[in-house]
C-alpha cells in the first residue's frame, strides 16, 4: 500500500458507448455519467491520500466540486440509468463527506478499510489507569440516583450534584486530552506514510489508533451518563 | 417540454410560481381573484362535483360539513396518531379509517392525499389560464421537518392532480434559495419559517464557488403540528369558555356559527400585529352578542407559550450545526406567523441580530421552489441545492431497541447498506422494521415501513442479504435488497406503515378522472372552434354587406383563401392551428372592416352639425 491514492488495474470501458472511461466521473467519448469503479473507497473518492490529518476546508472544497457534477438536479432529463448513477454516486459521495470530516469517524473508517477497528471488551471495561475513578464516579451516580428517589432534601441534592459535576469535568478533560493523545498519532501516522513505513510499523500505529478509539469511546459514555444523569436531577 | 412550476402546498393557503426566463426571477401567479394566494380549502357539492380555494372557503360558512381546511395536518398520518388534532380540527373522520385517515365530506369519502390533489389541481389551471398552455410538472416544497410518510403522500397528491413532481423542496431552503437571488447573501443563514401549521428553523451554509452559488443546508428541525392554527385554537378556547360562562351556550356544538366565530378571531390576530387594541362583537346562533375587547398585551401573554414551542427545535438545529446564535450572519423570517411582533421580537432576541423580512413572507417559499423548478428545467445550472434529512433513519433490531444507519441532517441522497442473516435453520424470511426518529427505543420513533427479505432455506446464520437504504433528494425512503450468495436482487416488496400502496394510488388515479376538470388540450379546443365559428359567422355577414361588393380582387381573394384555411383547420383537432388561422383571417378581413367601420362612422355623422361633434 501506497499513500497515493490506489487507480484499478482493468480499463474500465463506457457502458452507454464503450469508449475507455479513463475519468471515473464521466465517459470522455460520450460524456455519461459512469458507475462507481469496484474499489472505490472515500479516500480514492476524494482523491485524497491516506492521511488522518486533513484541511477541512479543502476536504470542503473536494466535497463541492463533486456535488456540482454528480447531483441528480442535473439529470432530471436524462434516462432512468443515468438518474439511477447520479442517485447512486451522489448518495455516496455524501456518505464519504460525512465520514471524512469528522476525525473519530475518519480515523474508524480507515481502521476498518485495513481491517484493524477491534472494539473487542475493551469497550465495557475500564482502563487500568481510571479504575479507580470510575469506581468514585459510579457510586455518585448511585448516590444521586437513590437520593432522587427518595426525594432527598435540596442541600444533600446539591452537594451530589456538585461532587458528579466535578467528576463530569473531569472526564471530559480526560476525553479532551484523548483527543489530543489521537491527533499526536495521527501526526505520526502521516509522517509514517510519508516516510513509506512498511506493514509491521503502519500494522503497530493502527494497532495504537484502535486502542485509543475503544478508551475514548468508554470515556465519552461515562460523560454521556454524567450529562443524562444531571439533566434528569 | 413546457414550463415547470414551483408550487407552495400549505396549510392555510397555497401558491404556485414560476421563474420568467426573460430575467431569471421568480413571480407568483393569480388567480381568477386577483390575488396569489388560494385557500387551502376543499368542498364537495351534494351533486359530487369538487371546488376548492376561495369558492370553498366561502362554502366554510355555508356548508361547514362538506367542506375541510388545513388537510395538511393529516398528511401521512394514520388514525392513531391525530387524536389530539381532532379536539382542536372540525375533521370528520371516517370509522373505517386505518394507518391513512379517511375524512368525510358530505357523503364522500377521501384521504388527505386526495384532497390536497384538488388544490393542487386548482393552482393547476390558474397557471394553465395564465400561459394558455398545459401545465405538467412542478416542484413542491413541504416542511423541512416533514418524515418520509408526509413526503411520500404530498407526492402522491402531486401525482393524482395529474402532476409530474420533478423534486420535493424543503419550504425554509426554498424561502433561502428565494431570499438569496434577491439579497445576494453570503455566510451562514437561519430561516425561520413559521406557517399556518408548522414550524421549521434550517441553519444554511450559502457558498459562491468557481462554478457558481452552493446552497448547503447545515442542519433543520421543526415541529410539523405547530403554526398559526394554534395561535387561532387558542384564541378560540378563550371565546368558547367566556361564551359558555356568560351565554350558557357550546359553540363548538354549532358548526357553521364556530366557523364564523373562527373566521372573526383570524380578523383578530391580523390586527392585533398591526394595533395595540381590537373589539370583537360577535352574534351567537342564540341571537345574544358576544362583545369583547382584545388587547396586545394580553394577546401575547397568550400566545407566548406557543411561541415559545419554536425555541427547542432552533436550539437543537444550532446545536446540531455545531454553531451558537451569534454567528448567524443572517437570519430569515417566512410563513405568514412571522407578522406577529412578538415573534419577530422573540426572534431578534435569540439571535441578537434583526431578522430579514424584506420579502413577503406569504410568497417567498412558492417563488424558491419556482427558483428550484428553474434549476431542474435547465438540467445543469449556476446554483446548487444541497439539502439534509431532518431524522435519523433506522431499524429495529433485538428486543425492541432503534439502531441508527443514517443520522439526522446527513446530506442527501444519503444511503446506508446492512448485512442480514437468519436466526434459525430453514428460516425463509428476515423481518424487517424501518424507522425514523431520534428515540431509543423503535416504539418512541415513527414506523415507516416494514418488509420481509426472501431467503432460501439453509442453516441459521448462513443466509447473507445486504439491504441498502437510500434517502433520494426528496428525502425519501428507497431499499433495495441482494443475496450476498447469489449476487441477485432479492425480492423486497414495502408496505408503507402510513400510506398508500400502489394499487391504491392506481384506483385512485381511476377515480380521480370524473373529477378531473376537462383536459386542458381538450378545453383550450373548444375554446378555438368557437372562437373560429364566430369569426366565419362574423366574415360571412360582412361580405353579404353592400360595401363589401367595392372590395378589390386581391382583398376578396385573401380573404376567401383564409376563410378555407380555417375551415380546414376546423375540422382537426390542433388548437394552435386553428387561433394560427382566426388571425390570419383577421389580419385579410381588416382592410374591409376598416371601410365598414369608417362607412359606420360617417353615417353617424350625417344630418349632424358641426357644433354637436
Amino acid at each position: 500500500m501506497s499513500d497515493a491514492p490506489t487507480k484499478t488495474a482493468v480499463p474500465l470501458t463506457c457502458w452507454s458507448c464503450s469508449a475507455v472511461a479513463e475519468s471515473p466521473l464521466f465517459c470522455p467519448a460520450c460524456r455519461r455519467i459512469q458507475p462507481l469503479p469496484p474499489g472505490t473507497d472515500y479516500f480514492i473518492l476524494f482523491d485524497l491520500p491516506r492521511k488522518l490529518r486533513i484541511d477541512p476546508a479543502d476536504v470542503e472544497r473536494r466535497f463541492h466540486q463533486l456535488s456540482w457534477k454528480l447531483h441528480p438536479d442535473n439529470f432530471v432529463r436524462a434516462t432512468d440509468f443515468e438518474r439511477y448513477l447520479s442517485l447512486e454516486r451522489s448518495s455516496v459521495l455524501n456518505d464519504a463527506y460525512r465520514t471524512l470530516r469528522d476525525p473519530i469517524s475518519r480515523v474508524e473508517y480507515l481502521l476498518g478499510q485495513e481491517n484493524m477497528r477491534k472494539e473487542g471488551q475493551s469497550k465495557q471495561q475500564a482502563p487500568p489507569e481510571l479504575l479507580e475513578e470510575v469506581f468514585e464516579l459510579n457510586e455518585s451516580l448511585d448516590e444521586l440516583r437513590t437520593a432522587r428517589q427518595s426525594g432527598g432534601d435540596g442541600e444533600e441534592m446539591a452537594a451530589l450534584r456538585k461532587r458528579l459535576e466535578a467528576a463530569g469535568k473531569h472526564f471530559e478533560e480526560k476525553l479532551a486530552e484523548v483527543d489530543r493523545e489521537l491527533d499526536l498519532t495521527f501526526g505520526e501516522w502521516d509522517a509514517a506514510l510519508d516516510a513509506g513505513a512498511d506493514a509491521e510499523a503502519r500494522g503497530t500505529l493502527m494497532a495504537r489508533m484502535n486502542d485509543i478509539l475503544n478508551r475514548r469511546s468508554y470515556i465519552r459514555n461515562l460523560v454521556a451518563n454524567v450529562q443524562k444523569e444531571l439533566a434528569e436531577a | 417540454m413546457g414550463r415547470t412550476f414551483g408550487i407552495d402546498l400549505g396549510t392555510t393557503f397555497s401558491l404556485v410560481a414560476f421563474t420568467d426566463p426573460a430575467t431569471n426571477q421568480p413571480e407568483c401567479i393569480p388567480g381568477p381573484y386577483g390575488t396569489t394566494l388560494c385557500p387551502s380549502v376543499v368542498s364537495v357539492d351534494p351533486d359530487g362535483s369538487v371546488v376548492a380555494g376561495e369558492a370553498a372557503q366561502r362554502r366554510l360558512l355555508t356548508q361547514p360539513e362538506r367542506t375541510i381546511y388545513s388537510v395538511k395536518r393529516l398528511m401521512g398520518r394514520g388514525a392513531a396518531d391525530i387524536q389530539e388534532e381532532l379536539k382542536l380540527f372540525p375533521f370528520r373522520i371516517d370509522a373505517d379509517s386505518q394507518n391513512v385517515v379517511r375524512v368525510r365530506l358530505g357523503d364522500k369519502v377521501f384521504t388527505p392525499p386526495e384532497v390536497s390533489a384538488f388544490i393542487l389541481r386548482e393552482l393547476k389551471s390558474w397557471a394553465e389560464d395564465h400561459f394558455k398552455e398545459p401545465v405538467e410538472r412542478a416542484v413542491i416544497t413541504v416542511p423541512a421537518y416533514f418524515n418520509d410518510a408526509q413526503r411520500q403522500a404530498t407526492k402522491d397528491a402531486g401525482r393524482l392532480a395529474g402532476l409530474e413532481v420533478l423534486r420535493l423542496v424543503n419550504e425554509p431552503t426554498a424561502a433561502a434559495l428565494a431570499y438569496g437571488l434577491h439579497e445576494k447573501q453570503r455566510g451562514l443563514v437561519a430561516v425561520y419559517d413559521f406557517g399556518g401549521g408548522t414550524f421549521d428553523i434550517s441553519i444554511l451554509k450559502l457558498i459562491s464557488t468557481g462554478e457558481g452559488d452552493i446552497y448547503q443546508v447545515l442542519s433543520t428541525c421543526g415541529d410539523t403540528h405547530l403554526g398559526g392554527d394554534d395561535i387561532d385554537n387558542a384564541l378560540q378556547a378563550v371565546a368558547r369558555e367566556e361564551i359558555l360562562k356568560r351565554f350558557s351556550l357550546d359553540i363548538a356544538r354549532h358548526a357553521e356559527a364556530r366557523q364564523e366565530l373562527r373566521k372573526a378571531l383570524i380578523r383578530v390576530k391580523h390586527e392585533l400585529s398591526a394595533v395595540e387594541t381590537t373589539a370583537l362583537r360577535f352574534q351567537l346562533p342564540s341571537g345574544d352578542i358576544y362583545a369583547r375587547e382584545f388587547t396586545r398585551a394580553e394577546y401575547e401573554s397568550l400566545i407566548r407559550p406557543i411561541i415559545g414551542r419554536t425555541m427547542g427545535p432552533v436550539k437543537q438545529a444550532l446545536a446540531d450545526a455545531g454553531l451558537k446564535p451569534g454567528q448567524m450572519d443572517e437570519v430569515v423570517l417566512v410563513g405568514g406567523s412571522t407578522r406577529i411582533p412578538l415573534v419577530r421580537r422573540m426572534v431578534e432576541e435569540f439571535f441578537g441580530r434583526k431578522p430579514h423580512c424584506e420579502l413577503n413572507p406569504d410568497e417567498v417559499v412558492a417563488l424558491g421552489a419556482a427558483v428550484q423548478a428553474n434549476i431542474l428545467e435547465r438540467g445543469v445550472s449556476n446554483m446548487l441545492l444541497l439539502d439534509v434529512t431532518p431524522l435519523s433513519l433506522g431499524i429495529e433490531t433485538m428486543g425492541g431497541a432503534f439502531s441508527k444507519i443514517i443520522p439526522r441532517n446527513s446530506t442527501i441522497p444519503a444511503s446506508a447498506q446492512e448485512l442480514f442473516t437468519t436466526g434459525v435453520d430453514s428460516q425463509t424470511g428476515i423481518d424487517i422494521h424501518v424507522l425514523q426518529g431520534e428515540r431509543e427505543l423503535a416504539k418512541d420513533c415513527r414506523s415507516l415501513a416494514r418488509f420481509q427479505l426472501k431467503v432460501p432455506p439453509m442453516p441459521a446464520g448462513m443466509a447473507r442479504v445486504e439491504v441498502k437504504f437510500l434517502i433520494d433528494a426528496n428525502g425519501i425512503l428507497q431499499v433495495a435488497a441482494r443475496d450476498l450468495h447469489t449476487s441477485e436482487q432479492a425480492g423486497v416488496e414495502v408496505q408503507p406503515s402510513y400510506g398508500l400502496n400502489d394499487t391504491e394510488i392506481e384506483r385512485m388515479l381511476e377515480e380521480s378522472i370524473e373529477y378531473a376538470e376537462q383536459d386542458f388540450t381538450e378545453r383550450q379546443f373548444i375554446e378555438a372552434r368557437t372562437e373560429g365559428e364566430s369569426i366565419l359567422h362574423a366574415t360571412a355577414k360582412a361580405l353579404a354587406e353592400e360595401i363589401a361588393q367595392e372590395a378589390p380582387v386581391e382583398e376578396r381573394r385573401n380573404i376567401d383563401a383564409a376563410i378555407s384555411l380555417l375551415r380546414a383547420a376546423m375540422m382537426g383537432t390542433d388548437y394552435k392551428l386553428i387561433r394560427a388561422r382566426v388571425d390570419a383571417l383577421n389580419q385579410a378581413t381588416m382592410p374591409l372592416a376598416e371601410r365598414m367601420m369608417n362607412r359606420a362612422l360617417s353615417t353617424a355623422l350625417e344630418g349632424k352639425r358641426l357644433e354637436e361633434v
